[in-house]
């Protein structure tokens, strides 16, 4: 990973106006002496992260690094803290050829009722004309506001429904048609789909048994159940994703296993609705 | 897998990248630079991402004497030094279990056997079902006798592919005959003519960049543009390769295929799709309608000692193998005109060398002026037509001269570039071109290779311009290393009252 030049800046009690001031003070600081830093972005991408995710998402994002050059926005939801808004900000840039190419981390935390109003938030400080994915680390606050509000700013949602506590699908389903829906956990079955697509035509006729994490083997389920026009038994628990076929047990996928900056990175390059998902959705 | 979604509904929506059949990859020259530098490291690069076939092996042959271990020894070297991803032992142990050496010996019928028998063992072996793909890496004089054995082991069982380096033939004779030979045995579907420029993912962007923006393709024409320069330069020497270069020139070494290329990309109409075919019956037609520009409208240059770097270089006449009064070209600059509507009265300057002031390859689409600038004060210097200039090598990516306004009271005109830089967009290491280039030809797919009708229209046009050349000594050296080629190649722009790009 190449080397970030960083630079910051924190205000508590803050506003959009003063975040917007700062961020253009920070991007001409940034320039190196006798060198031009880019700017170059390809989205606007959101994080909500509640507290006891943030750990993993600064990781995730860490990884990410500057494969996708964005403006990234997470958002702390702190409900119970008196009302206001609090941000640090930070210009990274990165080398590429002659010059550097920076992009922006934003992290706000929204405290007591400025929970409610996400929107309004991240709406000013969206990179015109680009795509918003946003990530919603944990289970998502469903039907609630900022659940309905950055579903309608986003052009892209991305769960992970391996993270949630109850596979809240139905709700989950609801939005298919406001926001195209990713899920990490569907992503990481991608060697099995692959595995098993290689298994046509016998496994079209042959018994199926799925053991396995909740949401791994529900959303595998779903996707043979749709694609294969049938009923497949009840998923059994397990720690690690067992498939048998006609009563033999598949030998898992070969290969490397992404590691979650791989699997979002891989999410934050697809804008299409993916049917297949959603059909396996409706079907876990 | 070969089932489609159509048939396997588990395939739907899953992006399985097409992996190639099962095969054989021969490769003629093993001992040599190319396979060391470029093949090798291109194939390690392929079997990290798990696109090799799966039953997959690499048979080398040259004449030189190695055994299976030392051929596997070199290449694991080569991949060390060479390779654009870190050495890994798992893959390493994977790719080198397929891999085989035979060294070909002088008569004909020997090299039959020994390959011939070695192939079919490797194939029961690794069960690669008679599926062969030969890439030439040889000069070119060994090419005609390789592709008649090739021709002969031709086996009913499981494909054949040819894959040929450049150069194709030294003119316009050459490169028919050998399209001739070929043509006896091989269908052209089966023939992959390598020019690596169509690899690189650049070359490709351009295309993109035409047919994927509604903005540029209404003002691609001789209405809005004025001019169009493309410019492949290298700061390197010869590197040792006399005997090679002193044949070839910088004529038939890079004019006759890359920067031939580069024009046809960008002068071609839009194909209906991307197959091979249509995108090549495009660029054929471009090349055809190139007009054979007259002895004044092309320059040639040699040079002689100069700076690189700091450091003091050699001139061409003085490097190792080359003779002292050497005629050989190593700069050539040319006017050319694409005879058809869309670019009539348009010249394309082009230019290529050796030792030039930096290593560069671009495409400059310069644009006309602004009909009539109402501001006042306005030097007609600052205010400078709009360019779009495509970098194909390095910084890859692309970049637009417009006009701003300077801060201030008044109205001052400052030409500003606005950036796109391919690898600051996407941040994913750039595939070299060779491993796109094998790949594609394990899978059958021959867009980015040369047909042979392409091959012999540019051909052609070498032949036009080299022929009064025959008659005259020119004055070399006539530029000094370092520096951008002889004035001449400046005063062919001059005449047109326009000049080459600033640096
Ligand atoms: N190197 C590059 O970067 C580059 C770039 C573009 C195109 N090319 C083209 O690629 C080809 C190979 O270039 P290179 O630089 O690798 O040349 P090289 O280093 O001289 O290697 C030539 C190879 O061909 C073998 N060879 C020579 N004569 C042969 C014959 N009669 N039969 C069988 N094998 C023979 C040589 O091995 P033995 O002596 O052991 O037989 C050696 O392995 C040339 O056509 C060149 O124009 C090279």
């Amino acid at each position: 990973m190449a080397q970030a030049l960083i630079d910051d800046w924190n205000g508590e009690d803050t506003s959009i106006a003063e975040i917007e001031r700062e961020l253009g003070k920070l991007r001409d600081s940034s320039l190196l002496p006798g060198a031009s830093n880019m700017r170059t972005s390809v989205m606007t991408h959101c994080a909500w992260v509640p507290r006891r995710w943030l750990d993993a998402a600064e990781q995730t994002l860490a990884g990410l690094a500057d494969r996708h050059p964005s403006r990234t926005v997470i958002l702390i939801p702190a409900p119970e803290e008196p009302d206001g808004l609090d941000a640090q900000l930070a210009v990274r840039c990165y080398p590429a050829g002659d010059r550097h190419v920076c992009g922006e981390v934003l992290e706000l935390t929204l405290r007591g009722n400025r929970v409610e109003a996400p929107a309004s938030i991240v709406l000013p400080l969206l990179i015109s004309d680009l795509p918003v994915f946003c990530r919603f680390r944990g289970e998502p606050p469903f039907g609630e506001a900022p659940w309905e509000q950055l579903v309608d700013i986003a052009d892209r949602v991305i769960v992970d429904s391996g993270e949630w506590d109850e596979l809240r699908y139905d709700e989950l389903r609801a939005s298919f048609d406001t926001a195209a829906i990713s899920d990490i956990a569907w992503a990481r079955l991608e060697p099995w789909r692959v595995l098993l697509a290689g298994r046509w035509p016998e496994i079209a006729e042959q018994e199926i048994r799925i053991a396995g994490p909740p949401a791994d083997a529900a959303l595998l389920r779903g996707w043979l159940a749709s694609r294969l026009r049938r009923t497949i038994r009840p998923v059994a628990a397990a720690d690690e994703l067992t498939v048998k076929l006609g009563g033999e047990t598949v030998a898992p996928p070969r290969g490397e296993v992404r590691s979650p900056s791989d699997l979002l990175s891989a999410e934050l390059d697809h804008f299409a609705r993916d049917r297949v998902y959603e059909e396996a959705v409706a079907a876990a | 897998m070969t089932a489609t979604a159509a048939e396997n509904p588990l395939l739907e929506g899953l992006n399985v990248r097409p992996r190639p059949e099962p095969c054989t990859l021969v490769i003629f020259g093993a001992s040599g630079d190319l396979t060391q530098r470029k093949l090798m490291p291109a194939l390690y690069a392929l079997a990290v991402r798990h696109l090799l076939p799966e039953r997959f092996a690499i048979v080398g042959a040259a004449r030189s004497d190695m055994s299976d271990e030392d051929f596997r020894e070199r290449m694991k070297e080569a991949v060390q030094e060479f390779a654009r991803d870190d050495f890994r032992q798992d893959v390493w142990d994977t790719l080198a279990e397929g891999m085989r050496y035979t060294t070909l010996v002088g008569s004909e019928n020997q090299d039959e056997d020994s390959l011939g028998r070695l192939l079919d063992e490797v194939d029961r072996e690794r069960a690669t079902e008679g599926n062969h793909v030969y890439y030439f890496a040889v000069p070119p004089a060994a090419i005609a006798a390789l592709v008649r054995e090739v021709a002969a082991r031709k086996s009913e069982k499981g494909w054949t592919r040819l894959i040929i380096e450049k150069p194709f033939g030294h003119d316009l004779d050459s490169a028919r005959a050998l399209n001739a030979l070929l043509r006896e045995r091989f269908d052209e579907s089966e023939v992959f003519r390598i020019d690596h420029y169509l690899g690189k993912e650049t070359v490709q962007n351009m295309l993109a960049l035409r047919f994927a923006n509604g903005i540029f393709e209404p003002i691609w024409n001789r209405q809005f543009i004025d001019h169009v320069q493309i410019t492949v330069a290298e700061s390197i020497g010869i590197e040792g390769r006399a005997a090679f270069y002193e044949h070839a020139g910088a004529l038939r070494d890079v004019f006759q295929n890359h920067l031939l290329q580069l024009v046809a990309l960008t002068a071609m109409e839009p194909p209906i799709d991307f197959t091979s075919e249509s995108v090549r019956n495009e660029k054929v037609k471009v090349l055809r309608s190139l007009h054979t520009p007259g002895p004044k409208s092309v320059v040639r240059g040699q040079y002689g000692r100069g700076f690189v770097d700091g450091e003091e270089v050699p001139g061409y006449r003085e490097e190792e193998g080359v003779s002292r009064d050497t005629g050989t070209e190593t700069f050539v600059a040319a006017k050319l005109y694409v005879d058809n509507w869309r670019w009539a009265d348009t010249p394309f300057y082009v230019r290529t060398g050796k030792r030039l002031a930096r290593r560069e390859t671009t495409i400059a689409i310069q644009f006309k002026r602004a009909p009539h600038p109402p501001f006042e004060e306005v030097a007609a210097e600052a205010l400078r037509p709009n360019v779009l200039l495509i970098h194909v090598q390095p910084n890859e990516g692309m970049s637009l001269a417009i006009g701003a306004k300077a801060p201030g009271l008044g109205l001052s005109i400052r030409t500003v570039h606005m950036d796109f830089l391919y690898g600051s967009a996407f941040r994913e290491g750039l595939p070299e071109a060779y491993e796109r280039l094998i790949l594609d030809a394990m899978l059958g797919d021959a867009t980015l290779f040369t047909r042979a009708d392409e091959i012999e229209e540019q051909w052609a046009l070498v032949d036009a311009i080299a022929a009064p050349w025959q008659r005259d000594r020119p004055a070399f050296p006539n530029y000094a290393a370092g520096t951008w080629g002889p004035p001449s190649a400046d005063d062919l722009v001059h005449r047109d009252g326009r000049s080459w790009r600033r640096h």
